[in-house]
């Protein structure tokens, strides 16, 4: 298990280190200064350039301005926004928690809906209800993401009015940033009318998780209706009727958890795919998400925003994913053969 | 009334190629306290009948049979419950390959507790009755000859040798105190003095509780120890079949004569270093089968008229299927 853990760790160091590589490159890469690329400061004046050189190690090789980068990213300081002039990390601190927020619901509806759909499936294989679930699935999974968001827009909020179209709250509201994450800022903040905020909070919060959840179920579907129909024509399903046990029995006991712990990392990855698909529909309803602020960025060649912003997405989900793997490892058994990391 | 019962048992399996026969008009029964070998090659379908017994056969296949009954109460057509109420306390099975027949993701501990029929612990409260069959299954391993029983059942089946399994799962199988024990190749892969060691246990079983056995093996040296009668199948048709004595001194159908003769130790006349006989050829796959005797195209008898299906004759309690039989020449 240390073994394991210790590959694991190095895994994710190593990845980590590749991504500020890759990110200390790219403010050499792409037009301007690379000063002001990493700084943020468009427009230094002698004495701060020295300076700022000076910091970044510009003048020592790029070895050292490497070291000198990495130590400054760690610390928290990843330069300031070319457009803005906030520092980079605190925008990202403000903005992910958004996205993460939207992302978690729909990955909670995505299996509340994914699961218990698939499993049904799987276990009436070939019936008219497996039929029905699958054609569903299939029209969710082929629809394009921002087209539904656009479609659900148009339907729910245009045509008949019932939610909002953009946005986390209405104006009307002020909750002050705690945590980042709305619902839990509104029950943490200590104003008047918390039902009514909490209640428009959500009717905000329905339409972009809607959109992004039915790719996902159906994706979930997929995933848990393929994995139960091979486990239940398993050698040991057979066996364990065999023996004697009820349906419900071999399939709680036996069909369930068998189904379920190996597609558990894919089915956590999808959280990854999420983010991303989140970060399509946070333009479309004005979300104010990483995904919304680093296209902005993009749009105004804000570099170390893109950087910075890269940098903070693509080390989530390195991080998510191997978490992920050492939490499956601890549960599930049979993946204790498995030595090495698996992508 | 024989305790097992099975007449034309047909099984139909769905391949690439369109449904086929795997078993054709199996018969096959067995008497209380009887044991009973079934032999046959690789592919023959043994492990097929094994599983049509228990019903542990993908739903789509269509089982088809003019009779098979446990104790008189036909299988195929009681309900779920019922059925399952008898492989619960009456038969039990070892199927073929325990390492895929076992729940990769449970405990052998927990497994082999759940065969563990609540009818055999003691009123007692439910946390009580863990303990009790904790022990019921630890008097079980020690019998089976698994020593060291706390790491077998805190294992998981991948944690275990492959031999360990196998007799993991017979002691699964004769945990619940069944009366009928089908055990598919449970000596596969044992070392020799180990399966000394199950033989010896089966025997015992059999004679002092009176367990029948289906045997389904390919050790005949093992099989001719223990059994009392023997079913011998090819390609899915059961050839011959009667009492072991009788059919090892006098074998009627050429199939059965050849397995026999391909047997080493059952050959007392066979002078070192000569060469074992054995059939030309190699069982033919489902979807191909000879039109007639399906042992026609290997069969060193076979005459014109054995491109027509044989039927099963009697004499006594032996059954063949062939229509020149050996020892029987026409006067
Ligand atoms: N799941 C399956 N799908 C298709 N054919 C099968 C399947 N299982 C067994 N068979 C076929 O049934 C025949 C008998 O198999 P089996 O009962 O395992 O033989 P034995 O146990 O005597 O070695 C074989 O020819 C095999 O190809
Ligand atoms: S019927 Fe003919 S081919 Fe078949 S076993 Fe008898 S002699 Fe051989
Ligand atoms: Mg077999």
């Amino acid at each position: 298990m240390l073994i394991y853990l210790g590959r694991r760790l190095n895994l994710l160091v190593i990845t980590l280190l590749i991504l500020c590589i890759a990110s200390y490159i790219l403010a050499f890469l792409v037009p301007g200064d690379p000063l002001i690329n990493l700084s943020g400061n468009p427009s230094p004046s002698a004495d701060q350039s020295a300076q700022l050189r000076l910091m970044y190690a510009l003048d020592q090789g790029y070895v050292a301005g490497f070291w000198q980068y990495l130590k400054l990213t760690l610390a928290g300081n990843w330069g300031l926004s070319l457009t803005s002039q906030n520092p980079v990390f605190q925008d990202i601190l403000q903005f992910l928690p958004a996205s993460l927020e939207l992302s978690f619901y729909a990955m909670l509806i995505s299996l509340l809906v994914g699961l218990p759909l698939g499993i049904m499936a799987g276990l009436k294989h070939r019936k008219f209800a497996d039929m029905g679930i699958l054609s569903v699935s299939l029209m969710g999974f082929s629809v394009p993401v921002f087209w539904l968001a656009l479609l659900l827009i148009l339907i729910f909020a245009l045509q008949w009015g019932m939610l909002p179209i953009s946005g986390r709250l209405s104006l009307l509201y002020e909750v002050p940033h705690q945590s980042g994450f709305m619902l839990i800022d509104i029950l943490l903040a200590d104003i008047s009318d918390k039902s009514a905020v909490l209640n428009d909070a959500i009717r905000h919060l329905v339409l972009p998780t809607l959109s992004l959840s039915i790719v996902t179920s159906a994706l979930v579907i997929r995933l848990t209706r393929r994995s139960v129909i091979n486990v239940m024509s398993s050698d040991y399903i057979k066996a364990a009727y065999a023996k004697g046990l009820s349906h419900a029995q071999v399939f709680w006991r036996h069909g369930m958890k068998n189904a379920l712990l190996p597609i558990m990392p894919q089915l956590a990855m999808q959280f990854t795919v999420l983010l991303t698909n989140a970060m399509i529909i946070e333009v479309i309803f004005s979300w104010p998400g990483i995904g919304e602020w680093l296209i902005q960025a993009i749009y105004q060649r804000d570099f170390p925003a893109i950087r910075g912003g890269m940098l903070a997405v693509s080390s989530l989900v390195v991080i998510f994913t191997i978490a992920v793997d050492i939490i499956i490892r601890l549960i599930y058994p049979l993946s204790k053969r498995q030595f090495h990391a698996q992508v | 009334m024989p305790l097992l019962d099975i007449k034309n048992l047909t099984l139909e399996i769905d391949t690439a190629l369109g449904w086929v026969k795997a078993l054709d008009k199996i018969n096959l029964s067995i008497d209380s306290k009887e044991v009973r070998a079934l032999v046959g090659e690789s592919g023959s379908g043994k492990s097929l009948i094994v599983k049509s017994i228990v019903g542990a056969l993908p739903d789509r296949w269509r089982v088809t049979a003019d009779r098979m009954n446990w104790k008189g109460r036909d299988l195929l057509s009681m309900s779920d419950t019922q059925r399952r109420n008898i492989t619960r306390n009456e038969m039990s099975v070892v199927l073929q390959n325990p390492t895929t027949t076992l729940d990769p993701s449970a405990t052998l501990g927990e497994q082999i507790g759940e065969s563990i029929p609540d009818s055999m612990l003691d009123k007692g409260w439910f946390w009580q009755r863990r303990a009790q069959r904790h022990t019921i299954a630890m008097q079980q391993l020690h019998k089976v000859g698994i020593r060291n029983h706390e790491l077998c059942l805190s294992s998981y089946p991948h944690q275990l040798p492959d031999d360990v399994c196998q007799k993991f799962a017979i002691a699964m199988a004769l945990v619940s105190d069944p009366k009928l024990l089908i055990a598919d190749n449970p000596t596969m892969g044992m070392e020799t003095t180990t399966k000394i060691q199950v033989l010896r246990l089966l025997a015992k079983l059999n004679k002092t509780r009176g367990l029948s056995i289906l045997f389904v093996s390919h050790d005949l040296l093992a099989i001719s120890a223990m059994a009392d009668t023997m079913t011998v199948l090819y390609c899915g048709q059961t050839v011959e079949s009667g009492r072991m004595s009788q059919i090892k001194r006098r074998p009627l159908h050429p199939y059965t004569q050849a397995l026999l003769d391909s047997a080493p130790s059952f050959r007392r006349d066979l002078p070192p270093k000569a060469a074992l006989s054995c059939l030309e050829g190699t069982i033919p796959t489902l979807q191909h089968l000879p039109i007639g005797c399906r042992l026609g195209p290997r069969c060193p008898r076979a005459q014109k008229d054995c491109v027509k299906m044989p039927a099963v004759r009697r004499i006594h309690d032996h059954h063949y299927a062939c229509h020149f039989p050996l020892h029987r020449d026409k006067p």
